[in-house]
């Protein structure tokens, strides 16, 4: 009894509790503050309830549909028992005990409705980006909107996907739309008001340096960012990936190395600022972008303790930076069927094997168009010292086109298809680059569901044939699944409420929120009066 | 607007896009045909339907797609031929005219944003955040004002201007549904809640107070509950308010939009 009391008044009391920037910076427990949970893009949370021994207990606590959605990408935010999850233009706060929706927002008017990675949160805001570029900032509570910013024109093919990044002051923000051609940057935005601090374009204007590396298409050159990016609080400094060059399959009018697409790149946190920049895939022709977010440890590289930066990227090789200077440390295959290199050289550039760009009949590559990897979430457990990724062995058939190109007429130089494959979780030790376990999935490779570890020793994922699993963190044994019943195309997180740790994932078109078995007790109806 | 209005009609605007069955004929959204369907309608329907659709000894036009959705063929079939057994009778328009009148239908029961509104939207905006209405006390906009009601930052961009009048003139009117109601929660702990409440269920509540604060209560926490079957929304406007401060209230609401209102050139150009 004392506990309900107790629980009560703390719920009644901290529900109201504002968000600090201090908050995010300590990383995920009882909440998840951002989208890949710390700064550092660990996708990891100290929780412990939900253990190795008892995930076989794990049952489901509630589901909530989302209304028309299909397909959903949200990772969902939970702040003091509330969750926020995003669809296209619009968001809606759970009550992340019972699933009760407690308000929903929806843009009607906003064009397009493209996919949506999730909210992000910050003093009693929510923020979240519309398909046509608006930053939207709602009251946490209730869902009034506090302002509704353009930041970006979706008549020159801009459109947004990501999760914003809320880093102290400031809302950051990137742009999608890189396979039909735009200029691919990333904005801070005040979380104050919306107004646009800074602004770092990734494909340089005529005469800036590296514009010498692309050809007349330069202003349409694509490095879209369209996924979240993580942050070194001690360095101050932003990592962010870039996209693809336009157009994808067809390079004939972009000769050179098309700087700084398929590219990671450190931002300085104030200004902007390019510190450095390392391109994965120099003048990329399939598509590859660099998306998969940056992950951030200090690890022993080499005999060396180092600040690095780890990068599983989605041409087929796992890269490890010096993430202070950029410097390039070391590369590796991250899946076994990589055709379009031999490796990578001492400076980081691949060791290309001719004959692997796209032609007009058609060109079997692999890793194929979907990549090595993709954006779905990779974790990082500092217990385990491992980096769990989702990999995609799988080729597929790259064909180019001899058609003018043109922007913003869904036109990306040719095609590509994919076919069969297979999904793998793999377990990477960063220090060696070896791979400690695997575990292989059924399905047609057609998921986007990453993966969350804990403290209790379980990396929880989703695979490719609609099931939530539990994994044991050292080994990759199974522990427990749930069929949920269709394609998983979010990443699970996992939160604590009444001192109950939940896990919750995000499916094509609901949402649901596990937790360890209970029995239900018998709720009486409530005493309720009325008022005429 | 009373809550529960503004659930139906975010329920609405769920499957808003365009309201069901959109007609392709030239005359919808033609700002031309929606003036000539209005002169008409002022002399043949105005009387039953009332002068802004919001229904009279007819039903309300400006919430068609709530309770029994029309496609725009749908309403023209209805004005050609009638409907047997109700009063409405057969008209004699020709096509070009009813099309006209379907027009401008289809304008009054989109949002209010997008329509010609009479009143002054300025003195409205006076009335709103002034004393002697005091919508602001519990509404907000932009982020300015109370956060118990709902939010009307996009009033005028979502609902039809019938829909928004009725909402201030009768708030109880659509009081039915159940689990959105002010409510006076007293917990086993002793402490009081007031608020309204949102999606409440047997098994669990969510209130947000009159400071706008979001409680999470599990009913196992609930010692008594007392709810109003009325909306917390004064029902006196009709009265404290002149018919022009009304009318330069409802110019305000219906100008607030996320969006700038569409043009019709605009809309042109996405076909």
């Amino acid at each position: 009894m004392m506990r309900a009391l107790l629980l009560s008044c703390l719920l009644c009391a901290s529900s109201w509790a504002q968000v600090r920037y201090d908050d995010i910076l300590k990383g995920p427990g009882e909440n998840w503050t951002t989208y890949a949970g710390s700064y550092q893009g660990w996708r990891y949370s100290p929780l412990k309830q939900i253990t190795v021994e008892n995930a076989k207990s794990l049952a489901p606590k509630w589901v909530y549909h989302v209304p028309n959605a299909r397909g959903l990408r949200s990772s969902p935010i939970v702040y003091k028992g509330v969750m926020y999850v995003t669809n296209s233009n619009s968001v809606y706060a759970l009550d992340a005990r019972s699933g009760r929706l407690v308000w929903q927002y929806l843009d009607t008017r906003a064009k397009g409705q493209g996919v949506n990675r999730g909210a992000a949160i910050l003093g009693d805001r929510v923020y979240f980006t519309t398909n046509d570029n608006y930053l939207v900032a709602l009251d946490r509570q209730t869902g009034v909107v506090v302002f509704s910013r353009k930041f970006a024109d979706e008549n020159k093919g801009t459109t947004s996907t990501s999760a914003p990044l809320i880093v102290n002051d400031k809302v950051l923000v990137g742009s999608a739309g890189g396979d039909s051609g735009v200029r691919g940057f990333v904005t801070a935005l005040s979380a104050e008001t919306g107004d646009e601090l800074w602004r770092t374009y990734f494909v340089p204007a005529k005469g800036e340096p590296g514009s010498d590396t692309w050809g007349d298409l330069i202003e349409w050159g694509g490095a879209a960012a369209w996924l979240s990016g993580t942050f070194d609080p001690e360095l101050n400094t932003l990592y962010w990936t870039t996209g693809n060059p336009w157009p994808d399959f067809t390079a004939t009018a972009r000769k050179g190395d098309n700087l700084y697409s398929c590219s990671l790149v450190a931002l300085d946190l104030d200004t902007g600022k390019m510190k450095w920049h390392f391109q994965f895939t120099p003048h990329d022709t399939h598509d590859w972008d660099a998306q998969s977010w940056p992950v951030l440890i200090d690890t022993e590289i080499g005999g060396k303790m180092r600040k690095v930066v780890l990068h599983a990227n989605r041409n087929g090789f796992f890269y490890v930076l010096d993430r202070t200077t950029g410097e390039f440390l070391r590369a590796t295959k991250l899946i076994d069927k990589v055709t379009w290199a031999s490796g990578i050289d001492a400076k980081g550039r691949p060791i290309l094997i001719p004959g692997q760009d796209p032609t007009p009949e058609g060109n079997w590559v692999c890793p194929s168009v979907k990549g090595a990897t993709n954006w779905m979430g990779q974790s990082y457990h500092p217990g385990t010292g491992l980096l769990y990724v989702i990999t995609l062995e799988q080729c597929g058939m790259f064909s180019s086109s001899a058609q003018e190109p043109q922007p913003m007429k869904n036109f990306s130089g040719g095609g590509a298809t994919e076919e069969g494959g297979q999904v793998i979780l793999r377990a990477i030790d960063p220090k060696t680059a070896k791979r400690a376990w695997e575990y292989p999935m059924t399905g047609g490779g057609r998921m986007w569901s990453g993966t969350v570890s804990t403290a209790g020793g379980v990396v929880f994922v989703g695979d490719d044939d609609g099931h939530l699993v539990a994994l044991d963190a050292k080994n990759g044994k199974h522990l427990w699944h749930f069929n949920m019943g269709e394609l998983l195309t979010a990443s699970p997180v996992t939160y604590e409420i009444d001192g109950k740790q939940h896990v919750a994932i995000v499916s094509a078109t609901a949402v649901f929120s596990f937790g360890l078995f209970e029995p239900t007790q018998s709720v009486p109806l409530p005493k309720i009066s009325t008022q005429k | 607007m009373s809550l529960p209005t503004l659930i139906l009609v975010a329920a609405l605007l769920l499957q808003h896009g365009g309201y069901l069955g959109d007609s392709k004929n030239a005359a919808i959204g033609n700002p031309e045909a929606i003036a000539a369907g209005a002169k008409l309608y002022a002399t043949s329907c105005a009387g039953c339907h009332g002068p802004d659709g919001s229904g009279g000894r007819g039903p309300n036009l400006v919430q068609r797609a709530a309770w029994h959705p029309l496609s725009d063929e749908g309403i023209f079939n209805a004005i050609r031929n009638g409907l047997p057994g109700a009063d409405m009778p057969p008209t004699k328009l020709d096509d070009d005219q009813t099309w006209k009148l379907v027009a401008f239908i289809h304008a009054i029961s989109g949002p209010a944003s997008e329509n010609k509104v009479p009143g002054d939207p300025e003195a409205g905006k006076q009335i709103f955040w002034g004393s002697k209405a005091g919508c602001s006390n519990c509404h907000s906009i932009r982020g300015q004002g109370g956060r118990m009601g709902p939010d009307l930052t996009n009033i005028g961009g979502s609902r039809p201007l019938g829909v928004i009048k009725q909402s201030v003139l009768q708030p109880s009117k659509d009081l039915s549904f159940l689990g959105n109601e002010a409510v006076t929660v007293t917990l086993t702990n002793g402490k009081v809640i007031q608020g309204l409440a949102r999606n409440r269920s047997n098994y669990s509540l969510q209130v947000v107070d009159h400071k706008g604060a979001l409680h999470l209560i599990s009913m196992t926490e609930v010692k008594a509950l007392d709810i109003s079957q009325k909306s917390p929304m004064p029902a006196d406007f009709g009265a404290r308010l002149s018919a022009q401060e009304m009318e330069d209230l409802l110019a305000y609401l219906s100008r607030q939009s996320l969006r700038p209102p569409e043009t019709s050139s605009s809309k042109g150009k996405e076909k």
